[in-house]
């Protein structure tokens, strides 16, 4: 037993500061992450937040000059340009996807200048992996307090506005009949996602935030129908891909080239990916089983229909 | 306006993932660190990659040169400096130029190849110490053997540039090396009284002199190595690295002032809560009121004073 789990965690895992950090942090954002991204596979929003997370590397880089922790940047820049791209795309889903890929341009344009700025007028050296493919291992540890309340609020306000939110994601007609304010629920939604996103940017990168926001809901509602369900699924995913990722990180400390651990950021997203695609086998497989047995049943019917010409005058 | 993802090749990936915006940017950035060298008539204009080797040719040339310096801001990383046209314009103009090699300042062979000159002298340290293109620090100039070789190549460059001036630069060269005597000895102090002390390191950046000095640099290679090329170390580097300051078993903490990232931050900050002393080091010269030489004795001095008394000195 002992030789497994040393096979599995290299050694120093448990004892690590920056590992316990990775895990805190790692688990309360793909909770976060898991949450507010059921809403938006529903809602088919995945466009607007992977833009979201990539404008927000504007605001992380521009923190990066002021000298202040990069999650303040990313989340700044990705309210204001939630609120651009709901004012910009009105309600029509074309264009809105329009106003999210002007958005999108004109962010990484300013996300260039930043990155510029720091390498070239500070002494800022790695902020261009930081920001853009993240630093799990290296989040400080001052910023845990702030992380965990940042989600703790998101998941508040997801479950105080759930039934709304649900409704109007489902069927924004309905739900105006019924009398929500599908609107101002889309803007504060979008908040909420631009919230979640900074979180995931913080993590593991604003490129790669879009994993963590769209793979875990996404994966979550192949295995489940039930919204609600989906929810808790798609958080269980996310922490099992962000702490198996971790643990593959510290163990690739030996693998080649030795002493340079591979980036956390790289294993949770191909774990993501691969959890995606064996929910697809797995719904695939009962579907095959489940039609196997329809058929079987019909066939069944049609059989006992012959035994009984009668039955059917 | 293209925006790029380049990776400068250069050794060992001696690199750093740099965004390059297009030249209008980049102009107005730069502008501030590359000085024009004065176009005065009658003098050598030359140029060193980095403000100490421009330090250096300044010393030499007296008032027979005009030297500018491609990088001299002591709150940047040189590693990821991306040349401008200015910096095109007076490497282009000079005739003799002294740059560092080893991957570090790679800008500098694309800036000549864009400009070629038959007169134009360029002299790479690397090169010029015999030393590989591939060697892992390139932080040449911490090495007390370095600079004398330095001096007398630019000695020479310069006598074949102005030989009716070249007595006046062997004389220059002779005093150069004469000048390098407190920080010899200021190293050898440190060497005869703390040799073996155990100290830690962000970055390669002073370890030649250390070596000198015979401390032993207990931070891993591979740390410093992913430090100076903008990548994040490894979980296990990361907590052996906090260990040394937590169980005090390093006498210093010797800090790059220049490359500065939330890790190194909170390193920092971790030394100044357990107590370690730390010496702030640089990669191109701090100004204002430092040459070469007593560059290199405030840093030696830095050392010397947190090995014996404790104290820190963050910044020069």
């Amino acid at each position: 037993m002992n030789q497994v789990l040393r096979a599995l965690f290299a050694p120093g895992f448990f004892a690590s500061d920056p590992v316990h950090a990775a895990l805190v942090v790692g688990a309360v954002v793909a909770l976060v992450t898991g949450a507010v991204g059921v809403f938006t596979v529903i809602r088919g929003q995945a466009f607007a937040g992977h833009a979201l997370g990539e404008v927000g590397s504007a605001g992380g880089s521009a923190a990066f000059l002021g000298g202040a922790n990069p999650l303040w940047g990313f989340m700044g820049v990705a309210i204001v340009a939630a609120g651009l791209i709901e004012l910009l795309g009105l309600h029509r889903p074309r264009a809105r996807d329009v106003a999210t890929g002007l958005v999108l341009g004109a962010g990484l344009g300013l996300a260039a200048l930043f990155l510029y700025l720091d390498a070239t007028s500070s002494s800022t050296t790695g902020v261009a992996v930081t920001i853009l493919f993240g630093s799990l291992f290296a989040v400080s540890q001052q910023m845990l307090p702030s992380i965990v309340a940042l989600s703790a609020v998101s998941l508040v306000v997801l479950a105080v506005c759930y039934r709304m939110l649900l409704l109007s994601s489902l069927s924004s007609d309905l739900a105006a009949a019924r009398g929500v304010p599908v609107r101002a629920l889309g803007i504060a939604y979008l908040v909420i996602m631009a919230v979640a996103v900074s979180l995931a940017a913080e993590t593991i990168g604003a490129i790669l935030a879009t994993a963590l926001v769209v793979g875990p809901p996404a994966t979550a509602l192949r295995l489940t129908k039930r919204p609600g369900g989906a929810l808790v699924v798609a958080g269980l995913i996310g922490v099992a891909a962000v702490w198996l990722g971790i643990v593959l990180a510290y163990d690739s400390y030996y693998w080649p080239p030795a002493g340079h651990g591979w980036p956390v950021s790289f294993f949770v997203v191909a774990l993501v990916f691969l959890f995606y695609l064996a929910a697809g086998a797995v719904t695939g497989m009962t579907q095959a089983r489940r039609s196997r047995r329809s058929e079987r049943a019909a066939r069944r019917t049609a059989s006992g229909c012959a035994e009984h010409p009668g039955d059917a005058a | 306006m293209g925006q790029m993802l380049t990776r400068r090749a250069g050794g060992r990936g001696r690199s750093a993932v740099t965004l390059l915006t297009g030249a209008a940017l980049i102009s107005t950035v730069a502008a501030a660190c590359a000085p024009g060298a004065a176009s005065d008539p009658g003098k050598i204009v030359a140029v060193g990659a980095e403000s100490e080797y421009a330090n250096v040719i300044a010393q030499i040339g007296g008032p027979y040169v005009a030297v500018s310096a491609v990088m001299s801001n002591p709150n940047t990383d040189p590693h990821t400096f991306e040349a401008s046209p200015q910096v095109a314009q007076t490497v282009g103009a000079a005739r003799l130029v002294v740059q560092n090699g080893a991957g570090y300042d790679g800008f500098m062979n694309t800036i000549e190849s864009a400009t070629p000159s038959s007169t134009r002298r360029v002299i790479d340290v690397q090169s010029l110490l015999g030393l590989p293109a591939t060697i892992e620090n390139p932080h040449l100039w911490y090495s007390p053997t370095t600079m004398p070789k330095v001096a007398q190549a630019i000695g020479k460059d310069l006598a074949a540039l102005a030989p009716s001036h070249a007595a006046y630069f062997t004389a220059e060269v002779t005093v150069f090396d004469a000048s390098l005597a407190p920080w010899t000895k200021a190293i050898a102090a440190l060497k005869s009284s703390f040799s073996g002390a155990p100290v830690a390191t962000t970055e390669p950046v002073a370890d030649y002199v250390l070596q000198a000095a015979g401390l032993d640099d207990l931070t891993p290679w591979p740390f410093q190595a992913d430090i100076m090329n903008g990548v994040d170390p490894s979980a296990q580097d990361v907590s052996l690295e906090q260990g040394f300051l937590t169980g005090h078993q390093v006498k210093v903490f010797v800090y790059n002032q220049q490359v500065t990232d939330s890790l190194t931050q909170s390193l920092l900050t971790l030394a100044q809560q357990e107590g370690v002393p730390v010496v702030g080091v640089y990669e191109t010269m701090p100004t204002p009121g430092y040459d070469y030489q007593t560059w290199m004795v405030a840093e030696v001095d830095a050392v010397q004073q947190a090995l014996a008394g404790g104290a820190s000195t963050s910044r020069l």
